[in-house]
């Protein structure tokens, strides 16, 4: 009780401090009043008495003192005063508090930038139910050599699995697709995933209008329903409230909308599947599965992507072990020329986010190198100005304060300055996140719901705290070595500056030390950036491309060979265009087909896998893909019953070394008797990935195919090149539209989108780091320039040349950027096997970039040093002389 | 040979020379102790001040601005009906404590 009156009480003699202070100075006034008037009655003379009562009562002032400690919370009315004590030093010097405060922004602002990537991406739960239980599944094949994740289970055996097994409390089935939409007379492509019934049953994810697809949907005759999602909904029929009555026409057939999924679920993402068939980012429309009862028994094709969801309790071990004892059984079942399907069961979460985890952990690894330096910099700054501050604090403890006070002091200075910081750096990471749409390279996922949440906010104070105790501990402490009260003493500050000096020093070596370690990686990013941008792809990139789908109203083949015929007759005549073809997947498009092929006349191993294209004759000539032997197709290629196929130089070094492959025979798929006859050889294509060396491939001619990519080489710019495609295409069928309208540089630069962004950010924060460690350079050599002022005048006093003194302040630069220059080195050659799977096309040692930065560094240090040395060089030696 | 007060003892003994002489300010009380202690307590008369603001926020005493006889201005310092609740219990336990170090002493002998 009493306990917590006194707390109350001296709570409340915080906020009542004035009054309690004025009562105290009364009272004390008062006591000496009645101790002197005591002396005088004793006899003492008035000014005796005086002196007499002061001794009698002692130190007034430590008596005040001694009774405010006891009167207030202590800390609390002590950290009030240093806040209020600091914030009036730091407005005094506002250049000082200003470069304190910017320096650490940016290195704060870019920690919270990346962490709330970090945040969004790994740390944020996905959003469907509980993630961690769902799982992908894989019927992988050792014998074809190829990823696990390309092969998922067989609609036949996913079924079977579903029927027999245990471990799992719900299964899906989907495919991803890409569907014309008729709008309005215009065509657009959009992205969407054919699922089966319990799709979002899996993914616990509820629509947020309507319903979603259900088994009945599932069912023949009841497919032809949709449900969309919440950002489709919004672009496309401009918030309809009747959306639940409307219906798409997608690629000529009506779906009725029967739900819309809330804001956030876009599964598949174009990151969530490694080889998928997406070409969006996200999924807008979700449509039935709806699998034919052939489809339900089919065996042999792989297309499909499974999902899981694992029920309470089990492992990813123990559903792997009876999904291999189930597949061991199925593989029994499937045709006898192509066994061994075999059982993956994949972490959910790991395979969405897994491939940017390092990535990412790497960028936020680099943005606390950046803190660090600005941290560096932020104490040299702190120490420089201790220095200059000594006089003020030895008065400070010459009149009683004490020497943790003195450091309590010093850290709450540089506590305002990390929050200042803090703040600001807040409002740098908020532009980031601006910026950061536009930069999205779609192989991060849920890139663009970074955000600042509170986690991030948390993340950012404690990172601004973490940075005032680093910044404001090294001067508390080198000042807490010296003798303040000595200083006062003595005129000048030598002494106790020069191991001031050699911290600074200290300090600058580390930053210089971390700025190259920074500096390499980003150089070897930049070389391996380079070094894919310079891979040649084997087309042209000014090609121009669209796709155009035919509906269901070209159901023969022979009609859709004669359509692009047609449309191909008429576009050739268009003035300017050189040449035009057509191929069923682009390459760089995400979209791939392997087939298993024999080779004549050589010892074929068994499952040889070659990409495969359907093409129209002139697609070499219109994507300048060069023709190294034999010819390109003709007409005639698909029209009589000779087989022809064009293969790349890959193939043919591979397949038909030492002998002529013109002429050379071919079968694939199995098919033993019919064989296909090699009429000419291509260059190499980069189809799946620029960073990845060209596999074989095989060029059928078009049999047909329903929609396809048409690529035109011309001299017209690519806008009027589409105008004037457009309108040929609506003088043939005016139900038909052209869309995804790009260059195949465009394509390239998609691809090498996501390297892109991680060498320009990382290069980004190598340039602050470069920065911030050049500024604190140029700061300690201003610094100890101004402060040897009188060195340099007796020198130039007794004889020394300007050079001499300009040469003194390069020589500690040089000196000091050696050393960082040195160790970052070795620093570096450790640290970058890090990165080491991140480069392309280089060694992790590349001396062509140990040499730029060392360069960089060299030369950026030593014009940082210019200025403060040309300043050294021109002081006038009589002024320095009297100046002190 | 002058004594140093023992931590805490400062307001048992505020307290019983309050209860002895009724209200009394600061200087009163200091002038109190050098008395009783036959100056044996030596101590700055500014020392006792944090033991008289502890035990006014505890409510033991109510401090209030008064004149002298002599007609100074001094803050009064009365004791509290909490506070004299208090000098009892402190008492009482000064007394237990003394008596045990007492007896300590004694046996050692």
């Amino acid at each position: 009780m009493e306990r917590w009156r006194r707390i109350i009480a001296r709570l409340r003699s915080l906020l009542a401090n004035k009054r309690a202070e004025e009562d105290l100075a009364r009272e004390v006034a008062s006591h000496l009043t009645l101790l002197t008037d005591d002396f005088e009655r004793r006899g003492m003379s008035p000014e005796e008495a005086r002196l007499a009562a002061r001794r009698a009562y002692g130190g007034a002032e430590q008596a005040k003192q001694a009774h405010r400690d006891e009167r207030t919370v202590l800390w609390i009315e002590q950290t009030m005063q240093d806040l209020r004590y600091g914030l009036r030093t730091l407005s005094k010097s506002p250049g000082f508090t200003t470069t304190a405060v910017l320096t650490l922004a940016l290195g704060i602002g870019a920690c919270t930038a990346v962490f709330s990537l970090v945040n969004a991406v790994l740390i944020r739960s996905l959003p469907y139910g509980d993630p961690n239980r769902l799982v992908y599944l894989y019927t992988p094949n050792p014998q074809f050599k190829l990823p696990v994740e390309i092969f998922g289970p067989a609609y036949a055996d996913f079924y079977d699995l579903k029927r027999d097994s245990h471990s799992f409390q719900d299964m899906t089935a989907f495919g991803e697709s890409v569907f014309s939409l008729a709008l309005e007379g215009a065509a657009e492509r959009v992205s969407a995933a054919r699922v089966d019934g319990d799709f979002f049953r899996t993914f616990q994810s509820a629509p947020e209008l309507g319903r979603a697809i259900t088994p009945d949907d599932n069912q023949p005759g009841h497919e032809k329903v949709a449900v969309i999602s919440h950002v489709f909904w919004q672009s496309m029929f401009a918030p309809a409230a009747d959306i639940l009555h409307r219906s798409l026409l997608l690629d000529g057939k009506s779906y009725q909308i029967v739900g819309v999924m809330p804001q956030g679920f876009e599964y598949p993402h174009f990151s969530d599947i490694p080889y998928g068939e997406a070409q969006y980012k996200t999924t807008q429309v979700w449509i039935p599965l709806a699998l034919t009862a052939h489809e339900l028994a089919d065996r042999d094709n792989t297309s499909g992507n499974a999902v899981a969801r694992l029920r309470p309790g089990v492992s990813i071990a123990q559903a792997q072990a009876e999904m291999a004892t189930i597949m061991a059984r199925l593989d029994r079942l499937h045709n006898p020329q192509v066994r061994g399907w075999g059982a993956s069961v994949k972490n959910f979460v790991d395979s969405t986010v897994g491939h940017v985890r390092s990535l990412l952990w790497l960028l936020l690894g680099s943005v606390a190198i950046v803190l660090l330096i600005a941290c560096g910099n932020a104490a040299n700054l702190l120490l420089a100005r201790a220095a200059s501050r000594m006089r003020e604090l030895g008065v400070r403890v010459a009149l009683g304060a004490g020497r943790s006070r003195i450091i309590r002091q010093l850290l709450t200075e540089a506590l305002l300055i990390g929050l200042a910081a803090g703040g600001l750096g807040v409002g740098f990471a908020y532009a980031f996140l601006r910026v950061l749409p536009h930069l999205d390279p779609g192989n991060i996922p849920r890139l663009r719901e970074a955000s600042l949440d509170t986690r991030v906010l948390l993340f950012t104070v404690a990172v601004s705290l973490l940075t005032s105790v680093l910044t404001g501990i090294v001067p508390a402490l080198a000042l807490s070595r010296v003798n303040l009260t000595d200083f006062l003493a003595a005129t000048g500050s030598r002494s106790v500056a020069g191991a001031h000096t050699r911290l600074q020093s200290a300090l600058i070596v580390v930053e210089s030390a971390l700025v190259v370690v920074l500096l390499a990686g980003a150089g070897l990013f930049i070389r391996s950036y380079i070094n894919v941008e310079s891979v040649d792809t084997g087309f042209s990139p000014s090609t121009v491309t669209m796709y155009v789908s035919l509906d269901g109203r070209y159901s023969e083949p022979q009609q859709r060979i004669v359509f692009f015929r047609n449309l191909f007759a008429k576009i050739e005549v268009l003035p300017g265009v050189q040449a035009v073809g057509a191929v069923n997947n682009l390459p760089l498009s995400n979209t791939e087909g392997l087939s298993m092929f024999q080779v004549d006349g050589y010892p074929n191993e068994k499952s040889q896998l070659a990409e495969s294209r359907w093409i129209t004759p002139q697609y070499f000539a219109a994507m300048g893909i060069p023709l190294v032997a034999g010819r390109f197709f003709t007409q005639d290629d698909n029209s009589n019953n000779e087989y022809n196929v064009i293969v790349n130089q890959s193939f043919a070094k591979k397949y038909f070394a030492n002998r002529n492959p013109i002429g050379g025979r071919v079968n694939w798929e199995d098919n033993h008797t019919l064989w296909s006859t090699v009429v000419g050889i291509i260059g190499d294509v980069r189809h799946s990935s620029v960073e990845e060396a060209p596999l074989p491939q095989i060029y059928h001619p078009n049999t047909g195919f329903q929609g396809g990519y048409i690529a035109v080489r011309s001299v017209l710019p690519p806008k009027a090149l589409a105008v004037e495609i457009r309108s040929t295409l609506h003088s043939i069928d005016p139900n038909l539209a052209a869309g995804d309208i790009q260059t195949m540089g465009d394509l390239e630069s998609e691809a090498s989108a996501p390297r892109r962004f991680q060498t320009s950010l990382l290069t980004v924060f190598a340039a602050i780091a470069l920065f911030l460690a050049l500024v604190g350079l140029y700061g300690l050599m201003a610094y100890s320039v101004s402060r040897r002022t009188r060195e340099v005048g007796i020198r130039m006093a007794l004889g020394a040349q300007r050079t001499d003194v300009m040469l003194l302040v390069l020589k500690k630069a040089s000196l000091l950027l050696a050393l960082g220059l040195i160790s970052g080195l070795v620093a570096s050659w450790f640290a970058t096997r890090v990165i080491q799977a991140f480069l392309f096309g280089i060694g992790r040692h590349d001396p062509i970039t140990i040499l730029s930065v060392c360069a960089l560094l060299a030369v950026s240090g030593l014009i940082a040093t210019i200025i403060p040395a040309r300043r050294a060089a021109s002081i006038d030696p009589m002024q320095a002389l009297r100046a002190e | 040979m002058p004594i140093q007060i023992l931590q805490g003892t400062l307001d048992l003994i505020i307290l019983r020379t309050l209860a002895t002489m009724g209200p009394q300010h600061a200087y009163g009380i200091a002038n109190r102790l050098q008395q009783v202690s036959e100056d044996a307590l030596n101590l700055n008369q500014g020392t006792i001040y944090p033991a008289l603001v502890r035990i006014e926020q505890r409510g033991w005493t109510r401090g209030s601005w008064g004149k002298t006889e002599n007609g100074r201005e001094a803050k009064y310092y009365t004791l509290t009906r909490a506070g004299l609740k208090a000098l009892n219990e402190e008492t009482e336990r000064w007394r237990q404590m003394a008596g045990v170090v007492e007896k300590l002493l004694a046996e050692e002998q």
